[in-house]
């Protein structure tokens, strides 16, 4: 049983899921390749730590499970694939994007305030220890598909989409006290395989491009 | 016991289907296994079909699955069991047949596949006649569409048969997709597919629902049928198939549109209907009997002259139908059974003399290697059991007597009389109107078998094709003599069809009629009284028999012993060549002529003349052409307008990965807010 009392507990989980939205920040603000995976790979962590809170909190025990496997896949395995496509490629910084840093950041806040606005007649539904985290995942959601647009780069675009991939894995747990296990199971491994997939997709995009950013894939269009 | 019989019947389309895989690069094996299993399963077809004709209670199968909504429910009721019979009579013919005609294809098609294909497609349209559930019954539908694709693109090589295939691809599944929503109309309101519930009266469909209802199973089975408009496919893709897979497409395939039709008007919608339902069908009829035979008439490709024709016989059928439909409004049962019993018998006569002369075009592609018309000629001489066949077949599609053809057209003519009994001016004006032009039908449709036959197996070889041409194999002869049999054997014992037929139409029409339709001890067909008309077929064999013989018995007598002189044709002393015959062209230009309205021919002469003197030309170009109005007119329309809005839209594609995100993410934005 759980021995903090409930409403520190919360407090907790809000931190932890604030500075899952942090990193998103960093992520949109970021240049360097490198450091935009080092900042997944640390949300990641983070989100590791929040389902860990919960599960301890809660005395859920497979969230634990879910845990270990979010520090295994999304905070070593992927960024290692991530990172080693980025050196494969030589692609360092993203030079060119869509939304400059600075405007980038103002949508991004602007999302912010979209998800707490929309999730504002539901919070009170929800579970008392996790009411704002819900919000904050559909801002990390909305985030991560803004970095998918905004960005030309393949990488960025698959870090964005993993990023995405984490807000929906904060809302289960935190909306919902996570998934059942097999659905879990199920979705971490499409991630991998999804990452796989991606891996060597960029690489077929820069064997035939000569260059990895996806604007250049106008040119498919009759 | 029938139980088993259907479990064999199963088991030999599977050999069929699976067993040739078995012995790869064999041809000579594989063609047999398949086409033997096929044969067996027909015969199987058969005893099944007859013995679900005799039974009184329809014959029920039922396996479950654990797909929700889906049951693989069977039935087998009078209706289902006429068409199981239809199918396996010409399927056998027709297995016996392609074992021959399949040889052509060894190394340049897997003949396994076909074999695959084949027998699935056999399989498929039994089950289709045969389905008792709505959700079953789209499932082998789609089937049938898909497997008869995939046969008729055997020859993918060629484009215009890929070009064919992807017509009747579209085509089909447009007609699929009407089925579709009458099916789904019925489970809205029973919510049930099984077709149990669609026919059961306490859940009848309001009358809107019902007229929808109409509307959409015409124009779904309509599609499949071939009725005018909706037959712009037919004259492409049977041709383009095997000339095996175009006998049973043409023969037995756009059946399955008749029975659906059948199942959903008399049996799921039951009860009276307004009686405009059934002169629509008599409309559609008519024009599709009509239009259908005018076009016939100017192809020379024969298979697309034959199938045009599939065009007209299914409006003769039609024609049955609805007068057996407008009776039915009018709550006159005798006359809607007649009707019925008209479409149904010149289904059965369809599928058999088409599936005839379907094989007989194969025959003389098999020897000719060509499909054009003007290159053949004098066959008779070199391919007599073919000619004869063809001749038969020509004979019964242009419905004369004592031939098949001519018993069901008499039956469909004397409904259309009868219609003097019927309360409503309009009918009895429109009704007669209808009868003359199934008259003209089949005058031009006779006019165009005369052509087809003449053309091709009278007078001198026009190509060296036709010179080289030999006898086919024995095979296919039996396969076209089985159907020439049945031809004659349908044309002469009506005593013996009509009562099977009465089982069918018994459930819907309420009565069965077979007991007054004889007299003189079941010699002559008499629908409502031997005052009003009757037709003896055996007694009309006789006589065109007899008074063959008596003409040459006279010729002989009075003539004295003729010698016999063997001499060049008088031909004012040139050496008569094929280039001198009377051609297709030429002999349909009358009617062209006559019909310019319908037809619109674009005619394109280019004379080359002498630069010494303008009298003598040195060469000279002829083109001639027919519109395709409905083409023109109805479809390019559609297509046009489908593909400027594709073009119109193209615009927010732009090719941008980043922009097909953009537009996923603003519609999730807009709709958070909108519905937050």
């Amino acid at each position: 049983m759980p021995t903090l009392p409930v409403n520190i507990g919360s407090y907790l989980v809000n931190l932890c899921s604030a500075l899952l939205l942090l990193t998103c920040f960093a992520i949109v603000a970021q240049r360097r390749l490198m450091a935009c995976v080092d900042l997944f790979a640390l949300q990641s962590g983070f989100l590791a730590v929040t389902a860990t809170l919960v599960a301890y909190l809660t005395g859920i025990h497979h969230i634990y499970l879910a845990a270990i496997l979010t520090i295994a896949i999304k905070a070593i395995i992927l960024p290692r694939i991530l990172k080693k496509i980025v050196r494969q490629l030589n692609v360092q910084r993203e030079v060119s994007m869509y939304v400059n840093i600075p405007t980038g950041l103002l949508i991004c806040g602007g999302l912010v305030i979209l998800a707490f606005f929309i999730t504002q007649p539901i919070v009170h539904l929800g579970f008392l220890l996790t009411q704002d985290s819900l919000a904050i995942a559909l801002a990390i959601v909305l985030i991560g598909f803004f970095i998918m647009v905004s960005r030309q780069k393949a990488v960025t675009q698959v870090i964005g989409f993993l990023v995405m991939e984490n807000g929906l894995f904060l809302a289960a747990t935190a909306a919902a006290y996570g998934m059942p296990l097999m659905v879990e199971l199920g979705i971490f491994f499409d991630v991998l395989v999804a990452g796989l997939i991606v891996g060597i997709y960029t690489h077929q995009i820069q064997e035939t491009f000569g260059s990895v950013d996806t604007s250049r894939m106008k040119a498919l269009k009759e | 016991m029938t139980t088993i019989l259907f479990l064999a019947l199963l088991l030999a389309y599977a050999c069929g289907m699976l067993l040739p895989l078995c012995f790869p690069s064999r041809p000579h094996i594989q063609n047999v296994i398949a086409h033997g299993s096929a044969s067996v399963a027909c015969s199987l077809g058969i005893a099944l079909g007859l013995i679900g004709l005799l039974a009184s209670e329809p014959l029920v199968w039922f396996w479950s699955s654990s797909i929700p909504l889906l049951t693989f429910s069977l039935r087998l009721d009078s209706l289902s069991a006429f068409f199981v019979l239809t199918i396996s009579l010409v399927g056998l013919a027709v297995s016996v047949f392609a074992s021959g005609y399949v040889q052509e294809f060894y190394g340049r098609i897997p003949v396994s596949l076909l074999g695959f294909l084949y027998n699935g497609f056999l399989l498929s349209m039994l089950l289709v006649v045969t389905a008792d559930n709505a959700f079953f019954f789209l499932i082998v539908w789609e089937l049938m569409s898909l497997l008869s694709y995939f046969l008729v693109v055997s020859e993918h090589e060629k484009p215009d048969v890929r070009f064919a295939g992807l017509f009747y691809l579209i085509m089909t599944h447009v007609g699929t997709a009407f089925i579709l929503v009458t099916f789904l109309m019925f489970y809205q309101e029973t919510g049930s597919f099984a077709f149990e519930a669609f026919r059961s009266a306490d859940q009848a469909l309001p009358e809107g629902l019902r007229t929808l209802v109409f509307w959409t199973a015409l124009i779904g089975f309509g599609t499949k049928a071939g009725i005018v408009p909706l037959h712009v496919w037919l004259p492409y893709a049977h041709p383009a198939a095997p000339s095996h897979v175009s006998a049973l497409m043409s023969g037995v395939m756009i059946k399955t549109a008749i029975y659906g039709l059948l199942r959903v008007y008399f049996d799921f919608l039951g009860g009276p209907f307004p009686w405009w339902w059934g002169f629509v069908v008599l409309l559609v009829g008519t024009v599709s009997a009509l239009l259908g035979v005018m076009y016939a008439l100017m192809e020379h490709d024969l298979k697309s002259l034959l199938a045009f024709h599939s065009v007209e016989n299914i409006g003769i059928i039609l024609l049955g139908i609805g007068t057996g439909m407008v009776f039915y409004a009018y709550d006159m049962p005798h006359l809607a059974a007649l009707g019925i019993i008209a479409g149904l018998y010149h289904t059965i006569n369809h599928a058999v003399f088409k599936a005839l002369l379907f094989m007989g075009a194969g025959s003389l592609l098999y020897a000719t290697h060509t499909r054009n018309m003007e290159e053949y000629g004098g066959l008779l001489r070199r391919m007599p059991w073919t000619g004869l066949f063809f001749l038969i077949g020509a004979v019964s599609i242009s419905a004369l007597p004592p031939t098949n053809g001519f018993v069901s057209e008499w039956l469909v003519f004397q409904g259309l009389f009868l219609s003097l009994e019927l309360p409503s001016l309009f009918l009895k004006l429109m009704l007669p109107i209808a009868a003359a032009l199934l008259a003209l039908t089949g005058a031009l449709a006779l006019a165009c078998f005369v052509k087809a036959f003449g053309i091709s197996f009278l007078a001198l070889p026009r190509s060296p094709h036709a010179r080289k041409a030999q006898e086919v194999p024995v095979p296919m002869r039996v396969g076209m003599g089985i159907l020439a049999g049945l031809c004659l054997v349908l044309g002469l014992a009506p005593a013996v069809v009509v009562p099977l037929l009465d089982r069918v139409s018994e459930p819907f029409a309420g009565i069965s009629i077979a007991g007054r339709m004889f007299e003189m001890g079941g010699w002559t067909l008499a629908p409502v009284s031997g005052e009003f008309s009757s037709l003896s077929t055996p007694v009309l064999a006789i006589i065109l028999v007899g008074l063959t013989g008596l003409g040459w018995g006279l010729a002989y007598v009075l003539g004295g012993k003729g010698k016999t002189r063997f001499y060049k044709t008088w031909g004012c002393g040139l050496n008569v060549t094929a280039r001198m015959e009377y051609t297709a062209t030429g002999f349909v230009q009358p009617i062209k002529r006559v019909f310019s309205t319908i037809y619109q021919p674009t005619v394109k002469l280019e004379t080359e003349f002498l630069e010494e003197s303008h009298y003598f030309a040195k060469q000279r170009h002829f083109e001639f052409s027919i519109e395709p109005i409905f083409l023109k007119y109805l479809y390019h329309p559609i297509l046009k307008f489908f593909s400027t809005l594709a073009d119109r839209s193209r615009v927010i594609q732009g090719g941008n990965l980043s922009l097909y995100l953009a537009y996923i993410f603003v519609t999730l934005v807009v709709l958070l807010v909108v519905m937050g």
